[in-house]
């Protein structure tokens, strides 16, 4: 993990709650923080090594991730009342620290 | 008037989820007050109660007023006025299996020192006077605000009733009260027909807080 990477960064977006798509029903609100930006610079031998395998077709038909910009820490708990008045919350649903893993 | 059809306890809920501090305290005391803890209890009540308490004291009032004292139309039956009643989790916070006499719930408030003290000072800040502009002896709303939300979480929770006027009332009636029937009465009759506590959660809600009542000061 190289959390001190400039490509891959925190980004955030307000959204209502059923832009989520997630089968909710409600007029609810909130924002929506995610991890993007390039990781080349935090590219081991490992990730080096992957792509010229993969280019020299030695690895049959396997393509194994390189390293990517994902969250390592998540917000807090989102609550929220639906139309029909029932409560609901959820968890691990948006980002708070990203990193190059 | 032309009155936009405004719902502000969802604008209130909005608010709140874009607030990191109000987001984070509101899901605190929905999640204890929304999981079933077995097949007998919907919810474990006591960490409900901590948690709503822990909301009122860590959210500034702003957001934490906003949800539970946003003003809904008198018209409205449903949405606006459901979602404030659904506030503070009522299916958890507030109703029990049987209404128990107020006045054995009081007796069970005043065996615990956060719930007696908050009691009393509601008493002392909500306290009507029918003389006064305010409607208050205590001519200060928001000290009045500040001491109903503090019973929220304790024994005596009150909650909105489901009435076209604004009447609220903790989870007890006046029935086998026996020789005490007045002054059970009289207890109820603090939090459903109180004309400070219903006059400052109106002026709140019309965001006219300040200085509606406060004589003016010599220019």
């Amino acid at each position: 993990i190289s959390v001190q990477t400039r490509g891959c960064l925190l980004k955030e977006v307000h959204l209502n709650v059923t832009d989520l798509r997630l089968g909710y029903q409600t007029k609810e609100e909130l924002i929506f923080r995610y991890c993007s930006g390039p990781c080349v610079e935090a590219e081991t031998n490992y990730d080096k090594i992957l792509n010229n395998l993969t280019h020299n077709k030695k690895l049959d038909r396997d393509t194994p991730s390189r390293t990517c910009c994902r969250p390592i820490a998540f917000d807090d708990d989102l609550s929220f009342l639906d139309d029909n008045n029932a409560y609901h919350t959820l968890k691990k649903h948006s980002a708070r620290k990203c990193a190059c893993v | 008037p032309a009155v936009a059809r405004e719902n502000n306890c969802l604008n209130a809920a909005k608010a709140c989820n874009l607030n990191d501090t109000c987001k984070k305290y509101r899901s605190a005391y929905i999640s204890p007050c929304t999981s079933r803890v077995s097949s007998a209890e919907v919810c474990n009540k006591r960490k409900c109660h901590k948690a709503l308490r822990q909301f009122f004291d860590k959210v500034p009032p702003k957001h934490s007023y906003g949800m539970l004292y946003c003003s809904c139309p008198v018209s409205d039956q449903s949405a606006c006025s459901e979602r404030r009643r659904q506030t503070i989790v009522p299916v958890c916070s507030y109703e029990e299996k049987q209404k128990p006499n107020c006045l054995e719930l009081q007796a069970s408030c005043k065996t615990n020192y956060i719930c007696r003290s908050r009691l009393a000072d509601f008493f002392v800040n909500c306290q009507p006077e029918p003389r006064s502009l305010s409607g208050c002896l205590k001519e200060n709303y928001a000290d009045c605000l500040l001491s109903y939300s503090g019973i929220v979480g304790t024994v005596m929770t009150p909650n909105y009733l489901r009435s076209a006027k604004i009447s609220v009332s903790p989870f007890c009636d006046c029935n086998n009260s026996g020789n005490n029937k007045d002054e059970c009465d009289k207890l109820t009759e603090f939090f459903t027909e109180n004309t400070c506590l219903r006059n400052a959660i109106q002026a709140f809600g019309n965001g006219t807080d300040v200085g509606v009542w406060q004589p003016m000061s010599p220019v």
